[in-house]
């Protein structure tokens, strides 16, 4: 696994960024869960702690280790944001790993939280999707064709 | 014996692709068992790694490195299986390369895996000098206690013919007395369990079980009432009235069992029938047909659910060993019909059928006969899985993270 860009592991370090977990059902509906816990501890994987092994998304990304489908990540600061597609790489239910997340979950929780578990998601496939970032590569790429014209025009 | 030609793991991959590799894995890795490598041996002979002095299967050997907890699979699936060596006539080697844990089979990498840290009170003593771990044994999510370490099934030759719990197979004998304390001190189990728990999230069941005493004066007594002593001293560790765990014990009365459960927190009873057909359970388990018969244990496991509730009483069998020669099926149908019958009748009643894959110890009445092939293990866990499902009924005090015996309960984790 190589290394994710600094901006990125700024933004999964930091708990005030916005953190949310995509998966697929059975039958390839999405499904959307918000992961405060979501983090990078090694600066090439991801890992988040599942509250319960009941979940929609922890079903989801069990068929997803299981079956070798991909999840998608989606982390945002202010207009700062990124979008990581991987794969679940491990389902940790004990060991270090585990330790510091469910000491993270009672620092920020309180002492009765619980976690069912951390996943590992590996990433393939990172994206910067801010806005700022997309548009200079679309005008790159597409020119102004596709801006209102009122953003073009000169101010009065 | 079994007119099929064998298919390996890759094959029934591609065979059946809604039973994911790991369990398929699983399943193989402990019907054909594992061998360390030197590599493996040395790394996980490391303080995070390193295991008890002793176990339930082992007497204490200064010579032998302590084994470590058990594997994980990268899903989370723990497996049960020790890398005894000459048990085995064609084991996966576990490697250890670049710090990390690999299966191999025949040269090639199947998958990576871990084991289950060494928790943090081995190494540690009870006020009355007891380590802690002889008391109490760690799977990765779950505290094994054996309050008791004598089966009297041996005394009169009665041991169930598949078992090597607290043997020495090479004497064929019991362990106890010189390997083991015979009755564990409810205090030291008291204070183990404390020191434990004090290790964050590591623990979510505790689960007890121990060789059979059916003595007092209405039989099984004295054992009920041990296990009642022991489950009040783990009480009191709890601010709640029930904590999650369960009692594997043989077949009592329902006065017996709602004693366990009205003065105690237990939270969930496993009388094993090991094997379903009639004749085979007279056979292979004649303590259990002794003290009292196969519709005896069939009835306890029913009359439980009225008091633990549905889903919470288990019967575990050994699947494979309903075809030991020279009483066994002969055919794969035959014996799934059966244990699908049986699985099906205990679902019916509430009660859960969970399967474990039969290892012929050498030592034991059935040692070194033929297992069944792979595929019938994967054929064996859909079809229970599925009648499960139908009646409502999943496996949680028995699942992927808690024991680590049973490739069905494992396969229940998208229900």
């Amino acid at each position: 696994m190589s290394r994710l860009p600094e901006e990125l592991v700024e933004l999964l370090n930091d708990p005030a960024s916005g953190k949310v977990v995509g998966s697929t059902d059975e039958d390839g509906t999405p499904h959307l869960v918000t992961k405060g816990s979501l983090t990078t501890l090694d600066g090439e994987t991801i890992v988040f702690a599942e509250g319960f092994e009941s979940t929609q998304s922890n079903r989801n990304l069990i068929r997803s280790i299981w079956f070798n489908r991909k999840v998608s990540i989606n982390v945002t600061r202010g207009t700062t944001s990124y979008q990581i597609k991987g794969r679940p790489h491990k389902y940790l239910i004990t060991g270090r790993i585990f330790r510091t997340m469910i000491d993270r979950a009672r620092e920020r929780r309180g002492p009765q939280a619980d976690i069912a578990g951390v996943w590992v998601i590996a990433p393939e496939e990172v994206r910067n999707e801010s806005p700022g970032y997309r548009a200079g590569l679309a005008a790159a790429k597409r020119g102004h064709f596709h801006n209102h014209l009122d953003v073009l025009r000169e101010p009065e | 014996m079994i007119a099929t030609k064998e298919a390996g793991l890759a094959a029934l991959v591609e065979k059946y692709p809604e039973v994911p590799k790991s369990i398929i894995l699983k399943l193989d890795l402990q019907r054909r068992g594992i061998a360390f490598t030197e590599a493996t041996a040395e790394a996980t002979n490391d303080p995070y790694y390193r295991g008890p002095e002793q176990t339930a299967f082992s007497a204490k050997d200064p010579s032998r490195r302590p084994l470590p907890g058990p594997m994980i699979l990268r899903d989370g699936t723990t497996v049960i299986s020790s890398p005894v060596q000459g048990q085995f006539a064609d084991p996966y080697t576990i490697d250890f390369v670049d710090g990390r844990f690999f299966v191999i089979d025949r040269g090639e990498i199947i998958d990576e895996v871990d084991f289950s840290p060494r928790p943090e009170f081995y190494g540690k003593l009870t006020s009355r000098g007891v380590p802690m771990e002889s008391i109490a044994w760690s799977r990765p999510q779950r505290l094994d206690i054996y309050p008791y370490r004598y089966c009297h099934y041996w005394d009169t030759r009665d041991q169930c013919k598949f078992c090597a719990f607290f043997t020495d197979l090479k004497q064929q004998k019991q362990l106890a007395g010189a390997s083991y304390a015979r009755v564990v001190h409810p205090e030291d189990i008291y204070e183990t369990v404390r020191e434990a728990l004090k290790e964050p999230g590591r623990y979510s069941q505790i689960n007890l079980t121990a060789g059979t005493d059916y003595s007092g004066e209405v039989p099984f007594e004295k054992e009920v009432d041990r296990y009642i002593e022991v489950l009040q001293a783990i009480g009191r560790n709890f601010k709640t009235r029930r904590f999650p765990s369960q009692l594997i014990a043989p077949a009592y009365t329902k006065r017996q069992v709602k004693r366990l459960y009205d003065e105690t927190g237990l939270s969930s009873y496993c009388p094993d029938i090991e094997v379903w057909d009639k004749e085979l359970f007279r056979w292979i388990c004649s303590g259990k047909e002794k003290w009292f018969g196969r519709d005896y244990w069939i009835q306890s496991a029913i009359d439980a659910v009225e008091i633990f509730g549905k889903g919470n009483v288990y019967t575990n069998f050994v699947a494979g060993v309903e075809f030991s020669k020279p009483h066994g099926f002969t055919s794969i149908e035959q014996a799934l019909d059966s244990n699908f019958e049986a699985c099906e009748f205990f679902a019916r009643n509430g009660v859960i059928y969970l399967s474990l894959v039969w290892v012929p110890w050498k030592g034991t009445g059935l040692g070194g006969q033929q297992q069944p092939p792979l595929e019938y293990y994967v054929r064996l866990i859909k079809g229970l899985v599925e009648i499960r499902r139908h009646y409502g009924l999943a496996s949680d005090n028995d699942d992927f993270k808690h024991c680590g015996n049973h490739g069905d309960s494992d396969l229940e984790r998208l229900n």
